[in-house]
């Protein structure tokens, strides 16, 4: 199935988790080049859900796009209430929230929109300059 | 006769041009996203006179400009946690929303302002480069003017759909992309 512009975005947003997941390689988010911390349960939920996301894009199903954005909402979520503390699963910090808060917010947007354009909308995406006004 | 400026295309329009905003555009959202992993709850460094709370501290040892320095000294400290939580929600929200470009340019702005609360507390810190806290403000400005969300951003995939809604949170997001 040829994806359309909203599953070409849940595909970028999830190629651009799984790129992220390049930061454990790094010395940690205080490193000048290592902008987030991403290590242990955190890596592999990140890896796990951005590939969840690029299968909902490549398949063109929204339901799976937006399961994706739920579950990087979730795991933002766990982030933001454990960092700083003893308890920290997924073992980031506030960079950690932050990304999964990007791709939350993101993946969630694009899976609840209609993914069937529709004439008006078609009209305005491909005739219409969107320019920055 | 020839004219020079409106019938002139913009080279904002081109691929490359798109390319170049998208990555200030990302780019600044790593900038808040590496910044909001010291911002640590749940006290943001006030009991150890560290991290957000020491960096705050300056805007009043080493003030910028008087009105400020008071905000911070009475209103700010003492009730430090609360604002913690507030930088960390606008500086990981910044990072975030940039990062994927949605309402990019209510994040712009929002970015104008705590780059702007960011310059009054830390500008007069020793070690401190001020050309970065100016060109952090200008590069906001930057991603308003351009709406950089619209280049290869979640903004540029679902406006078409706001526009063609009726409901008044399309109308809303439409302003702000």
């Amino acid at each position: 199935m040829r994806a359309n512009r909203y599953g070409r975005a849940a595909l970028a947003l999830g190629f651009g988790a799984l790129a992220s997941s390049l930061f454990a390689l790094g010395p940690g988010s205080g490193g000048q080049a290592d902008f987030v911390e991403i290590r242990g349960a955190g890596l592999v939920v990140i890896l796990l859900l951005g590939a969840c996301a690029v299968v909902g894009g490549v398949l063109g199903n929204r339901v799976i796009v937006i399961i994706a954005g739920a579950g990087f909402a979730v795991a933002a979520a766990i982030q933001l209430v454990q960092f700083g503390r003893p308890t920290n699963w997924l073992a980031g910090d506030g960079s950690t929230f932050a990304l999964l808060l990007g791709l939350a917010v993101g993946l969630v947007a694009v899976g609840t929109a209609r993914w069937e354009q529709s004439s008006r909308e078609k009209r305005t995406s491909e005739g219409e300059p969107d320019r920055a006004t | 006769m020839t004219t020079i400026g409106p019938s002139e295309p913009s080279v904002a329009d081109t691929r490359l041009a798109r390319l170049a905003v998208a990555a200030i555009r990302i780019g600044v959202g790593f900038v808040w996203i590496q910044n909001a992993a010291w911002k640590t709850p749940p006290d943001f460094g006030e009991n150890t006179r560290s991290g957000l709370y020491f960096f705050t501290r300056f805007a009043v040892d080493r003030p910028v400009f008087g009105p400020y320095a008071w905000l911070v000294e009475h209103v700010v400290l003492p009730n430090f946690a609360f604002f913690g939580w507030v930088t960390l929600f606008a500086e990981a929200g910044l990072g975030a929303f940039l990062l994927v470009g949605l309402a990019t340019r209510l994040w712009a702005v929002i970015g104008i302002g705590q780059s702007l609360a960011i310059t009054l507390a830390a500008l007069n810190a020793p070690n401190e480069w001020h050309w970065s806290y100016y060109l952090l403000i200008l590069a906001h400005f930057a991603l308003f003017a351009t709406a950089a969300g619209r280049s290869f951003g979640v903004d540029g995939v679902l406006r078409p759909a706001w526009r063609a809604s009726s409901s008044l949170p399309a109308r809303i997001l439409l302003r702000l992309s």
